[in-house]
């Protein structure tokens, strides 16, 4: 059984250690801590629990739902439980936020929506009660559309670090001498696209590539086929995709079926989002590169790293699935805020206000079982960044990521105050 | 000398309520309309009491139901059927946001003139290419405008393609009103009276229109082109017109949405599904009256929001409706209850007779038997064949 040495209870149940050395004598909390609400805490999550995206949006209910699991057996924050309520995000970002809002809800988690996330973060910061996002990854968020926030946080990596790790990866893989022609198969939104600005931009910085075809496949197309006869034509060194969930599994197996993967290297940042969903033929023929953000469930090795294998344990014997990136989306979010808000607890002796939580969560670090997390003064966590080459696993019955590479967040993310853009086209 | 006042007349005998020129109600509906008022007033102390009934929502359903209202005066009365009258409410709704957006306008009053504006020019345009068709046509090439429109915003990056746009102009982030910087709570709460104001107005309008010898050539031409063509109506012209008037309240009501929102993405505002509810909110709350369009809006946009909450089958709770409303309310909500309506003939009967109930139910018992007996039959033909 790991034991954790130092921190709190509660930390160490969400790093995922069994219990504190010296637990008990409660030698963390050094102030008196009076004024503390005898109810719970209640906690909205907004997440696709339904529909296409509900292959991710699932995901993050499973990992906020795991943490509060954790949390409540570790005894709460300051002796609070946490009651969560999980609401389908729809359309209705900001309307599913004003009623958690009305509801009396001290902290929201989510959305997964990257377009949705923009439209609500505006919205936490002018009703006041602190959102830490699962995801809504969208780059521009503190940079442009809420440049200076109090309220709304964002646990996952933002887009930029894994667009960025992919096109260091593919240098890493394949050497910058043999990365000439690339081409790219992205959804057709607003996320599809910036992956692929972002990428390109950056690969061209590490090596002299030529941009060969850009292809933009609607959302849940069925068809993709027209891209990949481009790039069997093209032949290009690299294709990049930003693909996720469902649509990856439709581009994966339109590509086998055309040998595409005979003509050219796949990178992907989140193919292996369709980790619950790809057969193990394609993903063999595949070899494809995919990142997993900031969480992979086999990195560090799991039987050198028990939280890791705990986590993985309990994903698969409470839903059934491999835990993803998405998982730690949900889970690294309600885990940001819950160690934040004890320690502000610890330091003021009562229960925080909704401000006191902001800055406690601003700089705030904490682990969980994918490791140690910053959550940035710009409101934007940092974590490392994981990469490896797609393949199958006899033993797990599912894909799996060999041969790992890590992106510490310097790595893959400008300095503060620098636009994500402007430092890539910098180097 | 005639009264040209709004006040109390006597017609036939009968006490009337004059509200304006042509318009007088009745003591009983001047009462259900100073309660509707009363009503919507309200809204946000009703929206107060329980965290489930959000204003934002209760705004919204006002906002779609003006577009209805809009919309309505082709479906009802020109017999046209636009799948897409979305295009009219983006444009308003796309127009106010890339002001406050790109060009930091703040100005409620600006905003909101603008959009009509944009929404106007629009309809002009499209009205003049799809009108040259009737019928089902029509319908399509209205789809396909609107379509054509939702791809340019989704493809473009200067309409913020598919992530949308913010509506949170000036250091105080959203709107002023009349140049006045609000809080996020008195602007909400202010918008919304705002809202009632100017959808009491258009309604206002839309009744006068309707009453109109212009109407009148409106529903001329509904029930026939050709005659109407014969008697002189310029039919072309007053289609148009009627297209562009009925455009203007979507652009309006687009507006209003991107206000109250404070955000726009092309998904909720431009594709051809928010056509579809646009009509749809019309034929739920009854098409063949003024204000059914209004409650429509009202009731369609709150199922969706509590449906959510209910399950997560909450698309198909939209489904139960239509069914519900196809086959035993095809009036429409308010079209029911009015005189003469089903719920309105079902009281009376009732009052006059309590027993009714039970032929009701012997008559509802007779009609399964006879479905579940033809079925048979059916299936019998369909196993055995014709003997």
């Amino acid at each position: 059984m790991l034991k954790a040495v130092g921190g709190t209870a509660l930390a160490a149940a969400l790093a995922g250690c069994s219990s504190l050395i010296g637990a008990g004598t409660n030698q963390d909390t050094s102030g008196e801590v009076s004024d503390v609400p005898d109810e719970p805490i209640q906690a909205g999550l907004q997440t696709f629990t339904e529909g296409p995206a509900a292959v991710l949006g699932l995901q993050s209910q499973y990992g906020a739902e795991l943490a509060v699991e954790r949390i409540n057996a570790a005894g709460g924050i300051a002796g609070r439980e946490i009651q969560l309520d999980v609401k389908h995000e729809a359309d209705a970002y900001v309307e599913n936020y004003t009623q958690f809002v009305s509801e009396g809800k001290e902290v929201t988690f989510g959305p997964v929506s990257s377009g949705g996330h923009a439209a609500l973060a505006p919205e936490v910061e002018a009703q006041g009660v602190v959102n830490v996002s699962t995801d809504g990854t969208v780059t521009t968020l503190y940079e442009e559309t809420v440049p200076d926030p109090t309220y709304s946080f964002r646990f996952q990596n933002y887009d930029v670090m894994e667009c960025v790790s992919a096109a260091r990866e593919t240098v890493n893989r394949l050497g910058a001498e043999n990365v000439n022609t690339v081409a790219g198969i992205n959804p057709n939104y607003a996320f599809g696209k910036d992956e692929w600005k972002v990428y390109t931009t950056a690969l061209q910085k590490l090596t002299d590539v030529e941009i060969v075809y850009e292809g933009f496949p609607d959302l849940l197309a069925d068809d993709m086929s027209t891209h990949i006869t481009e790039i069997n034509n093209q032949q290009p060194d690299v294709t990049f995709s930003s693909q996720w969930g469902g649509d990856v599994v439709t581009m994966m197996n339109q590509a086998a079926a055309n040998n595409m993967f005979d003509n050219t290297q796949l990178v992907g940042t989140v193919l292996y989002s369709a980790v619950n969903d790809l057969s193990q033929d394609i993903v063999e023929q595949a070899q494809a590169f995919s990142g997993s953000r900031n969480y992979y469930w086999g990195e560090p090795e799991p039987s050198r790293w028990s939280p890791g294998q705990k986590m993985l344990d309990d994903a698969r014997s409470k839903w059934d699935i491999i835990p993803s990136g998405h998982f730690m989306s949900g889970y690294g979010a309600v885990a940001s805020w819950a160690t934040a808000t004890e320690k502000a607890v610890n330091l003021l002796g009562g229960w925080p206000s909704q401000e006191q939580i902001a800055m406690s969560l601003e700089g705030h670090g904490f682990f969980t079982p994918a490791g140690y997390h910053v959550m940035s003064e710009r409101h934007q966590g940092l974590s490392t960044t994981y990469f490896g080459e797609m393949g199958w696993s006899g033993d797990v019955g599912a894909p799996v990521l060999n041969d790992i590479n890590s992106y510490s967040p310097p790595d893959v993310s400008p300095p503060p105050g620098t636009k994500s853009i402007d430092w890539i086209e910098s180097w | 000398m005639r009264n040209r006042l709004p006040g109390l007349v006597s017609r036939d005998g009968e006490r009337k309520v004059r509200v304006m020129r042509g318009l007088e109600l009745t003591l009983r509906q001047t009462a259900l309309a100073l309660v509707g008022l009363l009503f919507l007033f309200a809204l946000p102390d009703i929206a107060r009491l329980s965290p489930t009934i959000q204003l934002s929502v209760l705004h919204q359903g006002v906002v779609f139901g003006l577009a209805a209202v809009g919309l309505n005066l082709l479906v009802r009365h020109t017999q046209l059927v636009s799948f897409g009258h979305a295009a009219f409410f983006g444009t308003g709704a796309y127009t106010t946001a890339l002001l406050a957006a790109k060009y930091n306008v703040t100005e409620f009053a600006l905003l909101l003139i603008a959009g009509m504006l944009l929404a106007t020019l629009m309809a002009m345009l499209i009205g003049y290419l799809s009108l040259r068709h009737t019928g089902l046509y029509f319908s399509l090439l209205t789809l396909a405008f609107g379509q054509l429109l939702y791809a340019l915003v989704q493809g473009q990056a200067f309409f913020g393609s598919s992530d949308g746009l913010p509506v949170r102009p000036g250091p105080n982030m959203r709107p002023d009103i009349f140049g006045l910087a609000l809080p996020p709570d008195a602007y909400e709460v202010l918008m919304y009276y705002l809202t009632v104001v100017l959808v009491v107005v258009s309604l206002l309008v839309m009744w006068r229109l309707i009453n109109s010898p212009f109407g009148a050539a409106l529903d001329a031409i509904g029930q026939d082109r050709t005659r109407a063509q014969f008697i002189g109506i310029p039919v072309r012209r007053y289609v148009w017109l009627a297209f562009v008037v009925s455009a203007v309240y979507g652009g309006m009501a687009g507006a209003l949405y991107a206000m109250v929102q404070q955000h726009v993405r092309p998904g909720p505002v431009l594709y051809f599904l928010r056509s579809g509810d646009i009509l749809f909110m019309a034929i739920l709350g009854g098409y063949q009256t003024l204000l059914g369009p209004l409650v429509g809006g009202i009731v369609l946009v709150l199922l969706q929001d509590m449906g959510r909450d209910l399950t997560n089958y909450f698309d198909a709770l939209t489904g139960l409706v239509l069914l519900a409303l196809v086959f035993g309310f095809p009036q429409g909500i308010v079209g029911s209850l009015k005189k003469g309506g089903r719920v309105r003939n079902a009281a009376s009967s009732f009052k006059d007779d309590p027993a009714v109930i039970g032929s009701w139910l012997s008559s509802f018992t007779e009609s399964l038997v006879t479905a579940a007996s033809r079925s048979v039959q059916n299936v019998k033909v369909l196993v055995f064949g014709v003997k």
